[in-house]
């Protein structure tokens, strides 16, 4: 398979009153086509603003560092350098053309007083050189796709007049009318009923299948990544802490904080299981731990190493990789 | 269509009601002022040396109708008032509706042109300023606005006329010129009535421009973070339609709710700017039956007709409002 989208080195901080906040520290991913990646972590661990990097979305107080580059791979434009984009017109490849994007709350991201089909007409016509009239059909055909009823009326209804599961479809169906090649899905079923959940996460394997397409699935649920990633990617305050395919990664968690996360989530056939919280909370992003950043909350602390210098990537597997100094060589001695 | 239809009438027929209780209210304030209008008349015919007995007062108050009771009084004050009779006045004796007649439509003309004035401006400059978000436009017209709300308006005329008196020996005062004040309506007149009335229109809107500058303002800054607008702009939306058809779109309809406290501001200004320009619309005529002649069928009308215009504008920015917003639109429509 070949790749999709290179992160290399990305590293992201915000101009605030209070300084430069690192949101993003030194992040390198790859995925490949058709491949489907959970990125995950608490609030706070920079996995939306690193999705958010990869269509140059974040605020204009983001400040990329020199060596960030993000690559994308397209049939129609070639490699694109995603930074390093300027003209909106251009930023259309990476905004709803090839890379799509599915929010958290479905009610709030369709804007209130426009109706559903204006808003998807608007975003195809913005990217083909469809007529109206061709776009409202191909709109249609879509949300019909999602297994939305009665989809001609439905298009012209508003973001209100739907349910909480029809409006997270029609987000589903608009993102993927201009045939992404990336999906990017920030907590899409988090604001859902869990029985939704379950019809939206088949839906998206579904369709994943259908256009082949990449996902990368941001949550912090463990659960939900199991289901339907094929790698995980565990972020923790803007670094990547462990990297590895998700039934290795939650059969065998090496980092301290995937271990933590995994024991965190409640099991059905040990009812009597005490839940196991991470300890402590997420540190603000003003105060950054030295050295490993996860070493105030860390059950395995090990002293001044922990404290003082950062953990290399160590990798236990040809594509599975832990940053923690447990699992050096070096420092254990083993 | 219908129950568009069927929702106008039932706001008419609730500003209605609401200009009925309003004219209680009036009407019975203009009653608890002591004396009434027999009285009133008969002392200031007494000031001027004719000799009143207390008969005479009793007759005239027959003549008026004033031992009639309260309620019948009022009805029939209410059905006039509807029909845009007033009856005569205390004082002058002469017919209300005459007396007022072009001088209400004035005032109610430059009330209404300082809101289109104040409008005008605060939604580009506000909405731009709030997209933008540019420290230095933010804060000039954050120093603006706010010498706008702290200088009162009767102290900006005196300025003014101070200024124009001294550099230009012109005393702005007046809203025509001499040859014009008698002369029958014209295109001379408009044109001669628009270099006066410039003067009120600018004093009027300067506060009311500062306060809609900081009120569309902060509606568009509260639209422009929304996730919405991330959403459009993640699905290749840019420019000008991000700003106008997204946020802009969206912070109108509390804009347009905010037009009828504006021009409810604005009249409460209208007779003090009057009285310091010398102008001789209702706005000198109310101060006139208030505060000097304590004319109290003057002063009944001046008030019920502001209290009409306001109660017109709001039933409008209803309207106004439920074509803007599908979410009002829809909730009449079911």
């Amino acid at each position: 398979m070949t790749s999709l989208i290179d992160v290399k080195n990305l590293t992201l901080r915000f101009r605030t009153d209070e300084g430069l906040v690192k949101a993003v520290d030194d992040v390198s991913f790859s995925l490949k086509k058709g491949e489907v990646m959970g990125l995950v972590g608490e609030s706070g661990s920079g996995k939306s603003v690193t999705a958010k990097a990869l269509m140059h979305l974040n605020a204009r107080n983001a400040v990329y560092d020199e060596g960030s580059k993000i690559t994308l791979h397209t049939d129609d434009h070639g490699e694109v350098d995603v930074l390093s984009l300027k003209r909106p017109a251009d930023m259309k490849i990476v905004r709803g053309g090839a890379i799509s994007m599915i929010f958290q709350e479905p009610m709030a991201s369709f804007a209130p007083a426009i109706t559903i089909g204006s808003q998807m007409i608007e975003q195809l016509m913005l990217h083909s050189d469809m007529s109206k009239a061709q776009a409202r059909a191909l709109s249609i055909e879509m949300l019909d796709r999602v297994g939305i009823s009665d989809p001609a009326k439905r298009i012209d209804q508003f973001a209100f007049e739907l349910s909480g599961g029809m409006r997270q479809r029609a987000m589903i169906a608009m993102a993927l009318s201009t045939k992404p090649k990336l999906l990017i899905a920030d907590e899409p079923t988090t604001a859902l009923d869990v029985t939704i959940q379950a019809q939206v996460i088949d839906l998206m394997k579904d369709l994943v299948n259908e256009f082949h397409m990449g996902i990368i699935f941001i949550t912090h649920d463990l659960g939900v990544v199991a289901q339907t990633a094929d790698k995980v990617c565990v972020m923790y305050l803007g670094r990547v802490v462990e990297e590895g395919p998700v039934r290795e990664v939650i059969r065998n968690p090496k980092h301290p904080y995937t271990r933590g996360l995994i024991a965190a989530l409640p099991q059905l056939d040990d009812l009597d299981a005490p839940l196991v919280p991470v300890p402590g909370d997420i540190p603000s992003p003003l105060e950054r731990p030295s050295g490993c950043v996860f070493h105030t909350r860390c059950q395995e602390f090990m002293g001044d190493m922990c404290k003082t210098r950062l953990p290399q990537d160590i990798w236990i597997d040809p594509d599975h990789r832990v940053a923690c100094h447990l699992h050096d060589p070096k420092e254990t001695g083993k | 269509m219908l129950q568009f239809g069927k929702f106008v009438a039932t706001r008419a027929s609730m500003a209605m009601i609401t200009l009925i209780i309003v004219s209680l209210v009036v009407f019975t304030l203009m009653e608890l002022v002591p004396g009434d209008c027999a009285e009133r008349y008969l002392a200031f015919k007494n000031t001027q040396g004719s000799g009143i007995s207390v008969e005479d007062i009793e007759v005239e108050r027959q003549r008026l109708g004033l031992d009639r009771p309260f309620m019948e009084r009022w009805v029939s004050w209410i059905v006039g008032a509807f029909q845009g009779e007033f009856g005569d006045s205390c004082i002058l004796r002469v017919n209300i509706a005459q007396l007022l007649g072009t001088k209400f439509w004035l005032s109610l003309s430059i009330c209404l042109a300082s809101l289109v004035l104040a409008y005008a401006i605060a939604i580009p400059v506000g909405m731009i300023s709030a997209a933008t978000n540019n420290p230095y436009l933010n804060n000039t017209l954050r120093i603006v606005s706010y010498f706008g709300l702290a200088m009162p308006n009767f102290l900006l005329a005196l300025v003014i006329m101070l200024f124009s008196t001294v550099w230009f020996g012109e005393t702005l005062t007046g809203l025509f010129s001499n040859e014009y004040r008698d002369a029958p309506w014209g295109w001379d007149k408009f044109v001669d009535l628009m270099k006066h009335a410039w003067l009120p229109i600018f004093i009027l809107g300067w506060s009311a421009t500062a306060f809609a500058l900081q009120t569309v303002r902060a509606l568009m800054s509260d639209e422009v973070g929304k996730l919405y607008v991330t959403a459009a702009a993640a699905r290749g939306v840019h420019g000008r339609k991000l700003l106008w058809r997204y946020p802009a779109r969206h912070a109108l309809g509390p804009i347009v709710n905010s037009l009828g406290f504006d021009l409810n501001r604005i009249f409460n200004e209208l007779p003090i700017v009057a009285l310091i320009l010398v102008l001789t619309d209702a706005g000198a005529l109310l101060i006139e039956a208030l505060a000097r002649s304590n004319d109290q069928q003057l002063a009944g009308a001046i008030i019920f007709l502001l209290t009409a215009s306001i109660v017109t504008l709001n039933f409008l920015t209803d309207v106004l409002l439920a074509v803007l917003d599908p979410r009002v639109r829809k909730s009449i429509m079911r």
